[in-house]
């Protein structure tokens, strides 16, 4: 045997039952009475999804049957074997010869049965914080007539999930009314993750002949990571008419100085430079600079290629740009600015600016768990101009935008510079996915860096941040920048 | 092939014809020579057919890998994909070539405006006739009036591998160098 996950990693408990007949009408009475409990096998016992346990198949879909080539040339060597008796005239050869013949009889007969099996999954916890454990169990039982005497499961972890303990597989054999348990553990990560089906690969006793077939037992978790704030977010002088903490260049009330003007009647007594008016003897008003708040739009770009890291086992740019965005939102909230969410994607995400603790909440929920912006690409088409317009005519006049953009491709500095020129003020924000290895990978970083200085150039603001974290490269790039 | 068949077709039936008929057999009787023969045909035949497992591999289906987490692209292994097809010195290719030559070309233009503070169009001048640095491998990558080195034109054929690969690295080689000295 090649087999190379071994013989059964995982056998069920009844396995060493030698009363088959009974052991399957218990396992059966088990599974109609869950709360009878008894001998019941613990994974299955404290899920909750046992109490659906019946014995009806869960619904499958035949993908392929192949022969597997496992025994061709056996009919050769058997042949070679009875001439080779034949010409040193030994009989034995020729009787072992005859054994290879009953072997390629062997790999003839049979056929990979298809499979009937009733399978349960469930998992420890449906809605886990990230980096969370989430134990999967996997109960499979066979509810057909036939034997399965070679069963391979596989099942369908969720793409944005690692397992991190155990192999998300099992191989086994299934005797009619017998069960197979497998459990692993997967390290939760941001979003809503559904499981596919899972892939089971059957054979005949003799392994010639496999079929495959996918078992569809619906399972998903959702992970939603609590906002943190990312420290004081600087944000460009377009503001709104409510008063909040955006420095303006407006004159009028506020803290900070911003201009003297001729004294008009009504002005308040507390504004006049009064030491001015002891010099002088001209009365004068002291301008201050204005607060106000912001509309922002944090516009997160979720296109198939941003998911992009400078390791393919990373976290991709996109992880790296809502976790920024959820920073942001969060800082810009709690600064009385009203924050909204969008997603460059294929897929249309749009939550529009608001503040309030409800706005929060689905804040928060957008951007863990919207399908624009999940752990993988959706693998659909991405439409520039029809994006923009839309995101154009939904954007409020006065939005100024943070655009969080691995900066990848040209598609996303161009958008950039064509929101800046409809009036609305554009901060790119930009994870680094760049590395510097390979000539292809030199070149990427040079045009990268290429693109953040023709946005800088055209007057857009534009902060990169690669290992150090997204608050550190805020802060720094802030006593950089003017207003 | 055909012969072969005929012989075959003959040769089962005079063997059923023996199996029923005991005269025949007799008639026949195997010398040690043709007993022989047999057994090196069922030993060259038999090892013909064993031999068809050799190239054949077994058919088993792939569940992947879903313990893994679905990995992210790496910018650039996309380019580095075109670079390798170009790398081979075997003709054609030509417009991947000049794509990618074009990409080097708008990058290096924007390196040499920055450091020698000039204009893209005085940049591109220098960059299109060579001027734009020392290295003659990296020149020759956009002039397309001077040749590569000898030694590189050498090396390129020793290991198997084009002329263009080597003014590419060059040409990168001294765009990172511009860069960083503009930095």
């Amino acid at each position: 045997m090649s087999d190379p996950s071994g013989a059964a990693v995982a056998s069920e408990p009844e396995d060493s039952d030698s009363a088959g007949g009974e052991a399957r009408s218990a396992r059966r009475e088990e599974a109609a009475d869950s709360t009878a409990g008894g001998e019941a096998d613990a994974a299955a016992a404290d899920s909750a999804s046992a109490a659906e346990s019946t014995n009806t198949p869960t619904d499958r879909e035949r993908r392929r049957e192949v022969a597997t080539d496992r025994w061709l040339g056996i009919a050769g060597a058997a042949l070679a074997l009875v001439g080779l008796g034949v010409l040193v005239r030994q009989s034995p050869l020729v009787l072992a010869g005859a054994v290879g013949v009953g072997y390629a009889v062997y790999a003839r007969a049979g056929d990979a049965p298809t499979p009937a099996l009733a399978v349960i999954r469930s998992v420890s916890d449906e809605a886990p914080a990230p980096g969370d454990e989430v134990h999967v169990t996997v109960r499979a039982e066979n509810v057909g007539e036939t034997a399965l005497p070679d069963l391979r499961l596989v099942d369908g972890v969720p793409p944005g999930l690692a397992v991190v303990d155990g192999p998300a597989r099992v191989a086994t054999a299934l005797r009619p009314g017998a069960a197979v348990t497998f459990e692993y553990t997967v390290r939760a990560a941001r979003g809503d993750h559904e499981w596919e089906p899972l892939t089971a690969i059957t054979r005949d006793a003799a392994g010639a002949r496999e079929r495959s077939t996918t078992l569809d037992a619906p399972t998903a978790i959702a992970c939603t990571p609590e906002l943190a704030a990312g420290g004081n977010l600087p944000l460009r002088g377009l503001t709104t008419v409510h008063h909040g903490r955006v420095p303006t260049d407006v004159g009028g009330a506020g803290v900070e100085f911003h201009a003297t003007r001729e004294y008009r009647r009504g002005d308040p007594l507390k504004r006049i430079d009064w030491n001015r008016r002891a010099r002088t003897g001209e009365l004068s008003t002291v301008e201050l600079r204005e607060e106000r708040a912001a509309t922002v739009v944090l516009l997160v770009d979720a296109r198939e290629s941003a998911y992009a890291a400078a390791d393919p086992d990373a976290e991709t740019a996109v992880e790296a740009s809502v976790a920024a965005a959820g920073q942001a939102f969060s800082a810009l909230l709690d600064g009385g600015d009203r924050v909204g969410i969008a997603a460059l994607s294929p897929l249309d995400c749009w939550l529009p600016p608001g503040s309030g603790t409800v706005h929060a909440a689905r804040g928060r929920e957008t951007l863990a768990t919207d399908p624009a912006l999940a752990p993988t690409p959706s693998g659909e088409r991405f439409y520039r101009s029809l994006w923009l317009r839309r995101f154009r005519r939904r954007l409020p006049a006065d939005a100024q935008v943070l655009f969080f953009t691995p900066l990848v491709d040209d598609t996303a500095a161009t958008l950039a510079r064509r929101i800046d020129a409809h009036g609305h003020l554009v901060t790119v924000l930009s994870p680094d996915p760049t590395t510097a290895e390979t000539a292809g990978q030199r070149l990427t970083t040079f045009e990268r860096r290429g693109r953040l200085r023709s946005l800088r150039s055209a007057g857009i603001r534009a902060l990169e941040w690669g290992d150090d974290s997204f608050p550190v490269a805020v802060a720094a790039a802030t006593r950089r920048w003017s207003r | 092939m055909r012969p072969l068949a005929v012989i075959g077709v003959l040769a089962v039936a005079v063997g059923l014809l023996a199996a029923l008929d005991r005269g025949i057999a007799s008639a026949i009787s195997p010398t040690s020579a043709v007993v022989t023969l047999i057994g090196v045909l069922g030993v060259v035949q038999g090892v013909r057919y064993a031999n068809a497992r050799r190239d054949r591999r077994r058919l088993l289906t792939d569940p992947g890998e879903p313990e893994r987490r679905a990995p992210a692209a790496v910018p650039g292994s996309d380019l580095d994909e075109r670079i390798a097809r170009v790398a081979s010195p075997a003709p054609g290719g030509y417009r991947d070539r000049r794509d990618l030559r074009d990409r080097v070309r708008e990058v290096a233009v924007d390196a040499v405006a920055r450091d020698r503070n000039c204009s893209p169009e005085a940049a591109a001048t220098a960059v299109d006739d060579g001027t734009w640095t020392d290295d003659p491998v990296a020149a020759a990558f956009f002039d397309t009036r001077s040749d590569y080195p000898l030694r590189v034109r050498l090396s390129a054929g020793v290991r198997g591998r084009s002329n263009y690969w080597y003014g590419l690295r060059a040409a990168i080689d001294e765009i990172e160098r511009i860069q960083g000295g503009a930095a």
